[in-house]
């Protein structure tokens, strides 16, 4: 009995050292933001005189605002684009035995090996072409289809009974009435799971938007805080506000869908 | 007489009709799969198969992307000057270290702690599992900037605590250290991932059927007997998908960090084969340079995929 215990305590001084490492870069984030000029540079872990000046010189420093909304249109739509095609070519996939399904598969199941950075010259260049350069569709289009999601679909619609499926056409449902009114609404938490992550992808990404936005009115908010960090300015207490403000938003996604989103990070992996 | 002719025929005409009807419904319903893939087909053809080839043909031309002008051929002339690049060669040094250093973050360490942990159940668990996913979910950019603060050289709290205990006297310039720069860059990845892997080690963990280990535990088996003849053979699966995607994508999670903190510096002694292939593209505006590495490194992770492949198919152990 006492060896069990004495087990447990070693079990959760363990976890409790993992999970310090984990969140201490943010505690020091956000402390740091609210931190006074004379105390930035001290080790202090709660900041003495709380002050907000760290945000206003942010936003007076970056247009903020702007950039927030460009990223909250960008990973929007970016989500709805790679959940529809996705969704439909999940539910082809599950439903229909046809030629050339394992060409597909193929095809889908090779671009894990295409990195971005592959691609990035000729895209860049089609971008320009067909002037969506500083055009948030330009941002998005090039992801709005992503294999990620298509077979993270397929492998839930797998599990859906073809029963219920077979009934809806007997009743001569179309398939895009079977997809959208009995699929659909049985599986949509784990749709909505997939949607939560692939909006923080999008939100959080950062080399292709780089490429297509040079103007800072354009440009989703990662770009924005990353020429920030480089600017060389010593405003650390506003740079680290800035930061925050940028996590807000996936942060609070976090605390509010947090088990869907572990949930959903086991069962479909990363990107 | 006549009547009944005439029902004939147009009881033949409905058949035709019907017949036409059909074909049409079933040559629709032929093509049915492919309209629904369309979408996501035409997209990935447009913005990632038809891409690559581009750049597979640009390896073997010249160009600085700017409009207007022209690629010209040149032929092998840009794989010859990727190796008497030295960046090149050191990126490739640098691509094999963070890739093999990575391991212990998303593997070795994720296993034992999963193991540590195995057992504990209920809120608990999900509170820790919170609290380990969040590197995961923070941005790129987000994660650079902290880590620079905390690295600052005159006053991150590293410097400042490493001084007050007397470790060191001297501020330490850890972004431009040759040393210091890709081992850094490799903690932060490491610090990034190990969460998460520790998670799905745990949740590969608890579908291991207990029964072997009570069976193990009776027949006098140590604890480390069980990891290496259960746990690890048991867990196969997931190792060699940790493996897999380790190996794919250490050097996409390492290129923000890079670009972010250190920009492949100092001489080029923390930068990857992906920054150089940016870094070539877009600051040396050197098209074919570039899309010549990315050629060279395509083929050489599809050969390690297609092992990683063979790999998991011959030694990953399943239990039914």
């Amino acid at each position: 009995m006492k060896r069990i215990k004495s087990v447990t305590v070693l079990q959760h001084f363990l976890l409790i050292m993992m999970s310090i490492i984990a969140i201490f870069p943010l505690y020091w984030m956000i402390i740091s933001s609210f931190k006074n000029e004379s105390e930035i540079f001290t080790s202090s872990f709660i900041p003495q005189a709380p002050t907000w000046q760290n945000y206003l010189y942010a936003f007076a420093e970056m247009p903020i605002i702007q950039m927030l909304f460009n990223s909250f249109v960008v990973a929007t739509l970016m989500t709805i684009l790679q959940l529809s095609t996705s969704l439909l070519a999940g539910y082809a996939l599950v439903r229909w035995n046809f030629k050339g399904k394992l060409l597909i598969f193929t095809l889908l199941s090779l671009t894990w090996l295409i990195p971005f950075q592959a691609v990035m010259i000729p895209n860049y260049v089609l971008i320009n072409q067909i002037g969506l350069n500083e055009n948030p569709l330009g941002i998005v289009l090039p992801f709005a289809a992503s294999t990620f999601a298509i077979l993270s679909i397929y492998q839930s619609f797998r599990s859906f009974p073809t029963a219920l499926i077979d009934a809806a056409r007997l009743d001569g449902e179309s398939d895009l009435g079977i997809l959208l009114r009995i699929i659909l609404p049985n599986i949509r938490s784990t749709v909505i799971s997939l949607g939560i992550i692939l909006f923080i992808n999008a939100w959080n990404e950062y080399l292709w938007p780089m490429l297509v936005t040079k103007e800072m009115e354009n440009a989703p908010i990662q770009i924005g805080l990353k020429s920030f960090v480089n600017s060389d300015v010593n405003m650390w207490g506003s740079l680290m506000a800035a930061t925050t403000i940028s996590c807000i938003p996936i942060l609070l996604i976090y605390l509010f869908l947090q088990k869907h989103i572990v949930d959903s990070f086991v069962r479909f992996g990363i990107k | 007489m006549g009547e009944v002719k005439s029902i004939i025929v147009s009881e033949q005409g409905k058949k035709v009709n019907e017949q036409k009807n059909r074909r049409v419904a079933r040559s629709l319903i032929k093509w049915k799969p492919y309209l629904f893939l369309l979408p996501a087909i035409l997209l990935l053809g447009v913005w990632m198969y038809k891409p690559l080839l581009s750049t597979f043909v640009l390896a073997f031309q010249k160009w600085s992307m700017v409009p207007g002008t022209e690629p010209i051929a040149v032929g092998l002339d840009n794989f010859i000057r990727l190796f008497q690049t030295k960046d090149f060669v050191q990126s490739i040094e640098n691509t094999v270290f963070y890739t093999v250093g990575i391991l212990p973050f998303s593997i070795i360490i994720p296993m034992l702690l999963a193991v540590a942990t195995n057992g504990l159940n209920g809120r608990v668990k999900n509170v820790y599992r919170a609290m380990f996913f969040i590197p995961m979910i923070l941005a790129p950019v987000t994660v650079g900037a902290i880590w620079r603060w905390l690295f600052h050289p005159a006053n991150g709290l590293v410097n400042i605590t490493l001084q007050k205990l007397g470790i060191t006297d001297t501020n330490i310039s850890f972004f431009t250290d040759p040393v210091y720069a890709k081992w850094l860059i490799l903690l932060m990845t490491g610090w990034g991932l190990i969460g998460f892997s520790t998670i799905i080690f745990s949740a590969a963990l608890t579908n291991i059927n207990r029964d072997y280990f009570e069976a193990a535990a009776l027949d006098g088996a140590t604890k480390w007997k069980q990891l290496k003849t259960i746990t690890i053979p048991l867990l196969s699966p997931t190792i060699l998908f940790m493996l897999t995607m380790s190996i794919l994508f250490s050097s996409q999670f390492t290129f923000a960090y890079i670009d972010i903190l250190t920009a492949g510096g100092p001489f080029g002694t923390s930068t990857n084969i992906y920054y150089e292939m940016y870094k070539y593209g877009f600051s040396n505006l050197n098209a074919g340079l570039s899309s010549a590495a990315a050629t060279l490194f395509f083929i050489v992770f599809a050969i390690i995929a297609i092992g990683l492949n063979v790999l998991t198919k011959k030694f990953a152990f399943y239990d039914n």
